[in-house]
């Protein structure tokens, strides 16, 4: 690997900052890892760090002085730590540098802790009677800036500013005054009791704390400090200190040697290929995977995820008084006894319950009659689809309220579905709606047109309604014959049972893992929770008590959704047109009626009718674990993209590993642990490779035969389409039958490509590693690209093909028995994880029968344009046959 | 409906007949299924050519007039319009929709000019003069918002043919007629709108109906060769809701009604006093014009200027059964026809008009408009998109002659190779038809980024009883960081298309408009980089750069400092031609 020559020179000079960086004295050195180890504790749950050691007025008593002093290295959060550490270390140092390591111990334990601590306590607590704590070292760096700023002072008094001369000792203060008005948070009368010692420091009166040169230089000589620790700056040394004599000058040999050793050791790296082309990239993979599913479980901490809030403002939820109440509920009462009366009639002639709850023409001409007679136009379209040989056919019927004064360029649509998603009859949420149009239509506030779609199943009507308002529809859904403008958001109600509820459920999954704004999220909880007092919950979270385990099972549920793809409700089938819906469901026995539903929803058309542009201006990105709480996407989007990472890195070093031919001496020791566990046991063998291979530094330019691995790659993902087609295309009885066939076929396939790869001229070893290069390298590509589009969909992805980064050929000096065994064990291993094995372990978990599950997915192809199929049988499926694959040339 | 409009006709050739200087104004109300009422106000008023040239104005209004004489425009049409006319319950339109604009404002003018360039010159005065006139964003009709049909439109004036006439159109889609526009309009006419008819002209009322338009058309009218006219022709129609219209204007929120005043189906078994199932209202509601309009007619206008046109200043389109009461001061006079009813209005008198509640009544016959049109745009995505174009010939045995007229922005590119047609003929199958078949001329021209925008007008001939949807794809354009207004996520307005029927039997053409439409284009996202830049910029000024300074600058006392600058190169050659100078006066040996 030729080192990059032609890179342009960098601004500054990274090897002085290092330089700088190994040239820390010893307290400073102390100081940083005290506030890194605090803060590393602050993850644990049990033992809160902050409430232990931060400086909080009314906690202070005899038995807890302690924390007078521990205050200035306990942090609240990795932002706090990390700027008080930018700005403290080059104080500290010029002090430390200045007046010797032991003084520095002396003053900053003792009366550079205790007195800023005592006179912010003093003041807090006596004058100001309140109990503000205080943490962070940025007591220490004020205290610093102010001892400075009085030597400054004493040798330049004033600055000018025009005419004016300002004090050089004011810096400080003006320091101080911008950091409050700049950061939230930070205590101005911390910082400023921290000035003043400062002052008194650059004064001279707290010298007597220092303790005499004479004690200093016994201890030191006693102790033999100098020999004994690194870095440690004498009480010799300490005048040069300032302007820097230069580092290793004044040391006696050998006691600076450690930064030496360690470059030299970085320096044995760098001439040591092996470890760097082959166990490195094991080692950084690895730690990208588990870091990725690390940084996902921190999501749900405080510290990661944020409140919500009411980006656009022009919602204003809750600002109005719902007037949906008094006779308005008798009017719901006569409509609803009016469907059930034509149910009834239905049901008579029908043995069966369930026959009669569908939506009969004679219920439609009703809703119809009804919504005529409220004076909206009424239009009907029919729909057919036809899926996995089931046929699905309906009528949407929908009425339009024109705005009194609008002229039909914006629009909201509410929407109530004859059956609910669970294909439960939505009787109340019928009549609710119906109430509500004829309410609406009296209103003349609005500046949108309202349309009222009630489509007769929540799956395939509001997509085939959707489509043909965008005129987008396939030819055997119907064209709609009245339209009205952009639609600007959607509403779906959602009221099955006859009591009374406790909650609101909001659904917000789109098809594809889409997601509404988050404004229209927040503008339902807030209208539902703060007008109405009625509780929201999420993704069937029927208890929430903000617990971590709670807000993690939340994002996780939220996760699997999204990452499946399908759409959980009528509002899924808007999110591909970029109109923000929700579905509302009722849920729980408790004493909110219909008309609380139907304020909450007046609430949210009223909002929605206030708006002057699009819903655009919160996240389309997120991942909700509370009502109140979300992660965006800068957060945790790293996630996902470091687990597509993985692949990425280990795709470019297999890549440039082939360029060489490896010797097969060290090449042995290296390369024989296999299977996915192999990264455990090369970490093991780290050690010996090392020297086995620093002495091998022999390896030759290969010429990469290209052809054959391309077109395998190329290849398979092209072979994806076949089983994407068939499973797509197949009638629903034969989908079991159809897993089990291809979880034979998979089985059988990698061997077969295995051993047609052996029969080829070229060595194996270099085509193995190409091909796994080569297929390693597209899926990073596709499912960092995904990890953007359907963040979830490629972080499972992602997890699963993640022991495909770890398999490799075993080479054939291995003893052949343990080859067989090895690489049998590995090809079994590898089965459990391929798609169709997932699929049925899925199944079997979630309690589903596989036809079910693909029914609904060739479904959610034909209708909805999921494509998580796609995903699935030409990203995944490609990428695991080239795993099996590799693993399977070791048998030939 | 017809004979309404034809009289309203012969209205205006017995105006032109009498060729001196006269004002004119009346107001026709008819109601509407299910509960609207039209009101539609015209005022007329006449001056002699001669006189309009000599600034000498009595009826015509000034401003308006130094205007016209100053932009050399020799026939006016303005329009203000908001809502939509619903074709479907209310018939064909008021004045054939000849005194209607498309939803905004819409400004068309002949102006007399020898070429081109001085004709768009006048214009932009015309349109600056008149944006400060009416309180209208007229000054944003620029050059891509100016078009200049070829067939669309026809003078309605009687013009020399001596005069060289360009013909220019604007529309502003997106601005929204109110009560500003309303004042300066009711200011030009001779009463203002203190008496008269004008005197029920009021915002709050005006702006609350479903529908309204104002026009203002000025033409010169010849009944001889040298016995010309110009003529202001001001309408202001109306469709109120009656029932809206009724609330007190103390409490217009439409309250749940008790729950013992709900008209309800008693019949239906689940009948209790807690369940209803609503009846709706049957008969005709009761409304006066008091009750409509906040406030009573307060007398004729005395300018008027005979007392035989006085006496149609009021008429009523209403079916001769239903009862109506009047102030006992007004003169009635019955209509032969037996729908029209009129009333001449007492001077300086309150007028009032009661037309009481009764069961059911006959409908007045509303005509059926010639021709359906409808317009959205469909596909979706932030690249491209289609505009469909759905018509509807509704009658069974004749043929619908017209002209599709329509002006697209710059930042909307069509592809007109994609124009494709579809028809459904009475048999209801849908099929693909050849343009040309439908498509009897084109006048195309296509626009140019940034300086005008496209122009298209078809001449289409649509079958008897047939439905043509035409279809075009088209391009959105990628708009510059600048030219985004501060809502550019609502998406940008696109002007209505108008549409011109021909009419033989009435010599007059039909006017209709479809509804504007908003087009989404590809949107940055504005607030992120403001953001990102202002606070980052801000903390690395103000924090980093105090800091930084602190931590790095040396202090050093002053006579340190000279004796540093001494050493920079400045401050060597500095000393060097200091030394120089020294010598050339002569100083070096002293100095030595």
């Amino acid at each position: 690997m030729a080192s990059p020559a032609a890179l342009p020179p960098l601004p500054f000079n990274p090897s002085r900052v290092r330089s700088y960086v190994l040239r820390l004295p010893l307290f400073t050195r102390l100081v940083v890892l005290a506030i890194i180890v605090f803060w590393l504790l602050e993850f644990q749950t049990v033992w809160s760090v902050v409430q232990w050691g931060a400086l909080i007025p009314d906690e202070i008593g005899l038995s807890t002085m302690y924390r007078l002093n521990t205050y200035p290295v306990i942090h609240t959060g990795f932002f706090h730590a990390f700027i008080n550490l930018l700005a403290l270390v080059p104080l500290l140092e010029r002090f430390e540098a200045e007046h010797g390591t032991l003084t520095a111990i002396a003053l900053f334990i003792g009366p550079l802790s205790t007195f800023p601590a005592g006179i912010y306590l003093l003041i807090e607590k006596f004058v100001l009677h309140s109990n503000t704590s205080v943490a962070g070292a940025s007591v220490w760096v004020f205290l610093l800036l102010g001892s400075e700023s009085i030597r400054t002072f004493k040798s330049n008094p004033y600055f000018s500013l025009g005419n004016y001369k300002i004090p050089t000792w004011t810096s400080p203060l003006f320091a101080c005054a911008v950091v409050w008005m700049l950061v939230s948070n930070t205590s101005v009368l911390g910082h400023l009791s921290a000035v003043l010692i400062g002052y008194l420091l650059g004064l001279g009166y707290l010298k007597v704390f220092v303790p005499p040169e004479k004690i200093l230089r016994w201890i030191e000589g006693k102790l033999n400090l100098l020999g004994r620790l690194p870095h440690y700056v004498s009480v010799d040394q300490k005048t040069y200190g300032r302007f820097g004599v230069l580092p290793t000058a004044g040391a006696p040999g050998g006691e600076r040697g450690t930064p030496m050793s360690f470059m030299a050791a970085l320096r044995n790296l760098r001439n040591n290929p092996k470890f760097l082309f082959v166990r490195l990239p094991y080692i950084l993979s690895f730690l990208c995977v588990v870091a990725g599913v690390v940084w996902l479980f921190l999501l749900p901490l405080d510290d990661y995820s944020r409140k919500t809030y009411i980006s656009e403002n022009a919602l204003l939820p809750g600002q109005v008084h719902a007037y949906f109440s008094g006779s308005e509920q008798h009017i719901f009462r006569g409509y609803k006894k009016e469907l059930e009366g034509l149910l009834g009639d239905n049901a008579g002639d029908e043995v069966q319950e369930q026959k009669s709850e569908e939506r009969t023409p004679v219920i439609s001409d009703k809703i119809q009659s009804i919504l005529k007679a409220a004076g909206l136009k009424v239009a009907t379209q029919g729909y057919q689809y036809t899926s996995s040989g089931i046929t699905h056919e309906g009528e949407n019927i929908y009425a339009i309220i024109q705005a009194p004064r609008g002229d039909a360029t914006e629009a909201i649509v509410l929407v109530a579905a004859w059956k609910t998603v669970d294909g439960e009859l939505n009787l109340n949420g019928v009549s609710l709606a119906l109430t509500l149009a004829r309410y609406f239509k009296r209103w003349s506030l609005w500046s949108k047109d309202i349309i009222f779609v009630f489509p007769p199943d929540s799956k395939s009507g509001t997509q085939a309604w959707i489509d043909a308002y965008h005129d987008m529809q396939p030819p055997t859904v119907q064209p709609l014959p009245l339209k009205s403008g952009a639609l600007q958001g959607g509403l779906v109600i959602e009221y099955p049972f006859n009591h009374r509820f406790e909650n609101l459920h909001i659904v917000y999954d789109g098809v594809n893992g889409q997601l509404p704004n988050l404004d229209l999220f927040n503008t339902a909880v807030s209208i539902s929770g703060g007008q109405m007092g009625i509780g929201t919950r999420l993704q069937e979270m029927w208890e929430h008590n903000g617990s971590y385990e709670k807000r993690l099972q939340t994002m996780l549920r939220g996760m699997v959704k999204q990452g499946f793809g399908y759409a959980t409700g009528a509002h899924s089938s808007f999110m591909p047109y970029h109109i923000d819906a929700i579905t509302l469901q009722t849920q729980g026995n408790g004493w909110q009626d219909e008309m609380a539903l139907g304020r909450t929803v007046e609430g949210l058309c009223r909002s929605l009718n206030n708006l002057l542009e699009h819903l655009h201006q919160s996240f389309f990105f997120y991942l909700l674990m509370q009502t109140h709480r979300f992660v965006s996407i800068g957060t945790y989007l790293p996630s996902a993209m470091l687990i597509a990472g993985n692949f990425t890195i280990m795709a470019i070093s297999i890549w440039l590993r082939t360029g060489y031919y490896e010797n097969p001496k060290s090449s042995d020791t290296a390369a024989a642990p296999q299977d996915e566990k192999s990264e455990k046991a090369q970490l093991a063998a780290k050690d010996q490779g090392v020297v086995a291979v620093a002495q091998q530094p022999t390896e030759k330019v290969a010429e990469r035969q290209l052809a054959l691995p391309l077109t395998l790659v190329v290849g398979l993902h092209l072979l994806g389409l076949i089983p994407l087609y068939i499973f797509n295309n197949l009638s629903h009885d034969t989908y079991t039958l159809a897993t089990f066939t291809s979880i034979a076929i998979n089985a059988a396939l990698p061997l077969l490509v295995s051993l047609l790869l052996s029969r080829t001229p070229t060595t194996t070893q270099q085509k193995a590693h190409l091909i796994k290069s080569l297929s390693l390298l597209l899926l990073g590509l596709f499912l960092s690209t995904l990890a953007t589009l359907n963040f979830s969909l490629s972080f499972m992805i992602g997890l699963l093909c993640a022991p495909l980064s770890f398999v490799h050929r075993i080479t054939p000096e291995t003893s052949p028995g343990l080859r067989y065994a090895l690489s049998l064990s590995g090809l079994f291993f590898l089965n459990l994880v391929s798609p169709p094995v997932v699929l049925l372990a899925g199944c079997a978990y979630y309690g589903v029968s596989v036809e079910t599950v693909l029914t609904e997915a060739a479904f959610g192809w034909d209708v909805w344009g999921m494509w998580t199929q796609v995903v699935v049988w030409c990203v995944w499926w490609p990428a695991w046959v080239v795993g099996g694959a590799v693993v399977g040339t070791s048998m030939f | 409906m017809n004979t309404f409009f034809l009289l309203s006709l012969i209205l205006v050739a017995l105006s032109v007949g009498s060729a001196a200087s006269n004002y004119h104004e009346n107001l026709h109300l008819q109601p509407l299924p299910p509960s609207n009422l039209l009101a539609s106000f015209n005022f007329k008023s006449n001056t002699t050519q001669s006189s309009f040239e000599k600034q000498h104005f009595q009826y015509f209004p000034r401003a308006l007039g130094q205007i016209l004489q100053h932009a050399n425009t020799r026939e006016l049409h303005l329009r203000f319009t908001s809502g939509r006319w619903d074709s479907e319950s209310w018939g064909s339109r008021p004045w054939n929709g000849a005194k209607e604009g498309g939803t905004g404002v819409e400004l068309w003018a002949w102006i007399e000019a020898p070429d081109d360039e001085t004709a768009f010159s006048k214009w932009i005065t015309l349109t600056q003069s008149l944006s400060g006139l009416f309180c209208a964003s007229l000054n944003f009709i620029d050059s891509t918002r100016t078009t200049q049909p070829v067939v669309s439109f026809d003078p309605a004036g009687d013009h020399s043919p001596s005069e060289n006439l360009h013909l220019l159109h604007g529309t502003l889609p997106g601005e929204v007629v109110c009560t500003e526009n309303l004042t300066p309009f009711l200011k030009l006419l001779p009463c203002k709108g203190k008496a008269g008819v004008a005197s029920l002209l009021d915002g709050h009322k005006l702006f609350d109906a479903a529908w309204q338009s104002m026009s203002i058309d000025v033409r010169p009218v010849c009944s001889g060769p040298e016995e010309c006219l110009v003529q202001v022709d001001q309408t202001v129609d109306i469709v109120l809701d009656i029932e809206r219209s009724k609330r007190p204007r103390g409490n217009p929120i439409p309250r749940p009604i008790p729950g013992d005043k709900l008209v309800c189906d008693t019949s239906k078994s689940y009948h209790t006093r807690d369940t209803c199932y609503p009846l709706e209202q049957t008969a005709e509601q009761g409304w006066s014009i008091t009750e409509l309009f906040g406030r009573s007619i307060s007398g004729s206008c005395p300018l008027t200027d005979s007392e035989s046109s006085n006496e149609d200043a009021v008429c009523l389109h209403i079916s001769p059964v239903r009862e109506v009461r009047s102030s006992p001061d007004s003169v009635e006079t019955k209509w032969t026809n037996d729908f029209t009813r009129c009333f001449s209005l007492p001077p300086s008198i309150p007028f009032d008009l009661t037309v009481p509640e009764q069961a059911s009544a006959a409908h007045v016959p509303l005509d059926q408009p010639v021709l359906h049109a409808e317009r959205t745009i469909v596909g979706h995505g932030q690249e491209r998109g289609g505009m469909r174009i759905i018509f509807n010939n509704p009658s069974n045995e004749k043929s619908v002659d017209f002209i599709y007229f329509e002006t697209l922005p710059w930042f909307l590119r069509p592809y007109i190779h994609t124009l494709q047609a579809t028809m459904t003929g009475p048999d209801g199958i849908r099929r693909q038809v050849p343009t040309s078949e439908i498509i009897k001329e084109t006048f195309y021209r296509p626009g140019v980024d940034r300086e005008r925008g496209t122009q298209l007008e078809l001449a289409l001939s649509l079958p008897p009883a047939s439905t043509v949807t035409l279809t075009y794809d088209f391009e959105k354009a990628i708009l510059r960081y600048t030219e985004y207004p501060p809502d550019a996520n609502r998406g940008f307005n696109v002007a209505p298309a108008v549409i011109k029927v021909d009419a033989p039997q009435t010599g007059r053409p039909i006017y209709l408009r479809t509804t504007s439409l908003l087009l989404p284009l590809p949107t940055p996202d504005f607030s992120m980089p403001y953001n990102v830049i202002i606070l980052t910029s801000t903390v690395i000024a103000l924090a980093f750069g105090s800091i930084f300074n602190l931590l790095v600058r040396r202090f050093v006392t002053a006579d340190e400092a000279v004796a540093l600058r001494a050493q920079t190169f400045r401050g060597r050659i500095g000393g060097k031609i200091v030394a120089l100078r020294d010598r050339i006066r002569g100083k070096s040996s002293k100095v030595e």
